[in-house]
């Protein structure tokens, strides 16, 4: 054994490398985390299972806070030193026996007791021996790389890692159930309420026909304008929000702005969209609100459609014609735009499509078109007016899904 | 005795020949559409500047009982010229070209030939799906009229040509004109106003300062002590509600997506059946939005019900899964279908142990999309009565005015729906792009 195989490459200087060695631990703190939250996720639906069943109450925690936190937090430990977690799974570690094989349990047990002991035992252990700490020397198991074990392959429930996600599954799904109030009972006995409804749709009143062909083209072209208006302003957007083209520090500081903005933007739905709008525009302009939600959303989505594309381009004919001495806008113009023009057009029948579906409910919270006149009917109970809109709303999606798939067929 | 020549009739089923006419009559199709596109627009723009401003303020110019007729005839004209004097719009998307003999091109004489052929030709033209024409030709082609021609098919035997700008062909100016209109039309027809929207600055100025300083105080505490939650416990809701609708949505939708799919379903009659009906239900479903559903259901089941908008999206997710799926199913692999029919099994047992393996990743890929799709659409759905965040999203908007802090209310809802909807959005990309 050479002295530099004994002793670490920062023995002899005068402070310990403390990033160097905690990082050795970013892995296995990862690990502890995300057992932690499947545990407490677990630990939550359980009890609100168990509350909303027994004592017909919604409670996620059941006891005090802490014990919970702390119970998972042991509950965790215990799951890493005995059996494969999904944390383990998911980050690919194993526990690793460096020994011959023997007193597993024993060891298993110390390592777990020996681990309480890292928040005060880690910093002498890094500052006075080898990175190795005490709950590794004393148990004998290591954690390392899943890639240094044989791949064995036992049956999903001899694997607690696959019983536990199972379960957090089922339990997910019961509680959801709960939480939802489903009442297959209530389903059945309740269809009473919705008889006369159904009586209406069944004689539908065609005297709506007209305005309702009138409004399902404002509808349209609502959609139409939030997209042509989006492109344009989503084309210019994707270049700057590109990873690949932002260069300098000015540039990743656009893109990181630019990619936040859209993604929280994105997250809004335009029916949130256009109550704002509503309030902003006059009343009686219900239309030109709907249209900008539906350009406000389409903006935020496009931009992130176009540069993922562009982040996805081959860099070998932008070379090339770089090498040709072409400028910056020669190089787009010739390197770029021919790989991106049919996505781009692809992605922008996608979101008219999408923005005439949004258009035909924008107008539920007043934005215009059949959607407003639709909510209209069905609250003062004129059915058998408002299926005829629904039968148009239909037509108009039908349609229009139909030939965008076709035309992004041929496209592609 | 000579035996007689068979005909090409007997060789060529009704049914090709129909398939063989369906591009040139779509292309018509598609070129009347657009004409009677115009028609609308010049009528509307008529209203807009005309009429209304110096005939009748009040009224409006609609066509009196001849006109339809005649708009009707004259769209009907225009197409046929454009047809018979360029390569219209209907011609360039499906690949059709008029050609003389030896691909030449056709002379403005002959072209005039075939604008009356077709007018003469029009009511005999369903005779060619009984006689020995070639496949695909009208009763006015003719060697001197010229003959429409499927680009795709005799690519190699065309003349080299030089390609046109798009400004020197009918098309390319067709298709700016109609692009112009619709812009126009649809300009007026939405009243886009930017000089409103700018004066009204004023007016939403509050509504975005109160937006960007969120109160939260009702982040934990209920809203309406006693009867009504907390925003995380609509967040919760919503959550749940989405995933309730999306995991049943998807336990219904597998099974049935094999009854969608034409390789499954598609060896005999009866499978014809279920698969037409299968695809029909699911595109008809899939195109009433889940919102429209929950009108309905929220009076089955209750205003306001988590259940109502539950039931909604559970609907809608069957449609979209169920079409996802089974073009998903179509696409598989058939080397091991073969491979496993070939040892002797059931189709069951290709469909278990040959089609299934194949399809599990991208199954899962689409249900975490749908479940994202769920949530975005759940935040909304209280709107007409589903339940979820909206709730309090639109209690609060209504209460604009009568609550000081309205708006910072709303503000705080939109905040925790951002947050929870762009996690989940993030946490699904991932996990797709591992499973893909």
């Amino acid at each position: 054994m050479t002295p530099q195989d004994r002793y670490h490459a920062g023995f002899m200087s005068a402070r310990p490398n403390w990033g160097k060695a905690l990082r050795a631990y970013r892995r296995d703190l990862g690990v502890l985390l995300s057992d932690f939250l499947v545990l407490i996720a677990l630990w939550g639906l359980a009890s609100f299972i168990w509350s909303d069943l027994v004592h017909g109450t919604r409670d996620f925690v059941s006891v005090a806070p802490w014990i919970m936190l702390v119970a998972c937090l042991e509950l965790a430990l215990v799951w890493e030193a005995f059996a494969v977690s999904p944390g383990m799974r998911l980050l690919g570690r194993r526990l690793i026996d460096a020994r011959d094989g023997r007193a597993l349990f024993g060891r298993r047990l110390l390592r777990v007791v020996l681990l309480h002991g890292v928040p005060f035992l880690l910093f002498p252990t890094l500052a006075t021996a080898r990175y190795t700490p005490w709950h590794d020397r004393f148990s004998g198991f290591r954690s390392g790389s899943a890639a240094e074990l044989p791949d064995v392959r036992k049956p999903w429930y001899r694997t607690s890692w696959t019983v536990a996600l199972v379960a957090l599954a089922a339990a997910m799904f019961l509680a959801s159930a709960l939480f939802t109030q489903v009442d297959l009972v209530k389903l059945f006995t309740n269809a009473g309420a919705t008889a006369e409804i159904w009586d209406r749709i069944f004689h539908p009143d065609w005297s709506i026909l007209g305005l309702g062909v009138r409004l399902l083209i404002v509808t349209l072209f609502m959609a139409f304008m939030a997209t042509l208006f989006g492109v344009l302003v989503a084309v210019p957007l994707s270049f700057l929000a590109a990873r690949n083209l932002a260069r300098g520090i000015v540039g990743r500081t656009v893109y990181t702005v630019l990619r936040v903005l859209m993604s929280v933007v994105r997250s809004i739905e335009p029916i949130i969209w256009a109550i704002i709008f509503v309030v902003w525009v006059r009343t009686g302009a219900a239309a030109f609100a709907g249209a900008l939600a539906l350009f406000v959303h389409s903006v935020a989505d496009l931009t992130k459609l176009y540069s993922e594309r562009l982040e996805s381009i081959d860099p070998g004919p932008i070379e090339a014609i770089r090498a040709t001495g072409a400028n910056g806008l020669q190089v787009i113009l010739y390197g770029v735009v021919p790989q991106i023009i049919n996505p781009y057009l692809s992605f922008t029948i996608y979101r008219w499509d999408i923005n005439v579906r949004m258009a035909t409910i924008i107008g539920l919270v007043g934005g215009g078109g059949i959607g407003q006149r639709l909510i209209q009917l069905t609250r003062n109970w004129v059915w058998d007016q408002a299926i005829v809109l629904m039968l148009l709303i239909m037509l108009a999606v039908w349609a229009m899904d139909y030939s965008s798939s076709r035309l992004r067929e041929r496209l592609n | 005795m000579k035996r007689p020549k068979k005909s090409k009739f007997a060789r060529r089923p009704l049914s090709d020949r129909l398939a063989a006419l369906r591009p040139r009559l779509a292309a018509f199709l598609l070129d009347w559409a657009s004409w009677g596109f115009v028609a609308y627009g010049v009528m509307y723009l008529l209203n807009k500047y005309w009429y209304v401003r110096y005939v009748n303020f009040y009224g409006r110019l609609t066509l009196p009982g001849w006109g339809w007729p005649l708009v009707i005839v004259a769209t009907f004209e225009l197409a046929v010229l454009s047809h018979a004097f360029a390569q219209s719009i209907g011609l360039g998307l499906f690949g059709l070209r008029l050609y003389g003999p030896g691909y030449a091109p056709v002379p403005f004489r002959q072209r005039l030939a075939r604008f009356a052929a077709i007018h003469v030709g029009l009511v005999l033209q369903p005779l060619v799906l009984f006689t020995d024409r070639p496949l695909g030709t009208l009763v006015h082609d003719t060697e001197r009229t010229g003959r429409m021609v499927r680009i795709a098919k005799v690519k190699d035997e065309l003349p080299a040509e030089k390609p046109r700008k798009w400004y020197t062909t009918y098309r390319g100016l067709f298709l700016a004109g109609l692009l112009g209109l619709t812009f126009w039309l649809g300009w007026k027809i939405t009243a886009i106003n930017l000089q409103m929207l700018v004066e009204r600055i004023e007016k939403s100025g509050h509504i975005w300062r109160d937006l960007f300083t969120p109160n939260f105080s009702y982040l934990t505490e209920n809203v309406i002590p006693g009867r009504t939650f907390s925003i995380l416990h609509y967040m919760l809701e919503t959550i749940f509600m989405a995933f309730f609708a999306t995991v049943s949505g998807a336990i219904v939708a597998f099974p049935i997506s094999f009854l969608g799919a034409r390789n499954i379903m598609g060896f005999n009659t009866l499978g014809w059946i279920v698969y037409s009906i299968m695809r029909t239900v699911f595109n008809v479903l899939r195109s009433i939005e889940s919102i429209l559903m929950a009108v309905l259901f929220a009076v089955w089941v209750g205003f306001g019900n988590p259940f109502a908008g539950a039931l909604a999206l559970f609907l809608h997710t069957i449609a979209a899964l169920g079409k996802l799926y089974s073009e998903q199913v179509e696409a598989v692999d058939p080397g091991p279908l073969e491979a496993i029919a070939a040892t002797g099994a059931r189709r069951w047992q290709v469909v278990v142990y040959g089609v299934i393996p194949q399809i599990i990743p991208s199954y899962l890929a689409f249900t975490l999309y749908r479940w994202d799709i769920n949530i975005r659409m759940a935040t909304v759905i209280a709107l007409v009565g589903g339940g979820g965040i909206g709730t309090l999203l639109f209690y609060f908007k209504n209460e604009v005015g009568r609550i000081p802090e309205a708006w910072n209310y709303v503000g705080a809802v939109i905040f925790v729906i951002v947050v929870v909807v762009w996690a989940l959005d993030y946490i699904s990309a991932r996990v797709r792009e591992k499973i893909g």
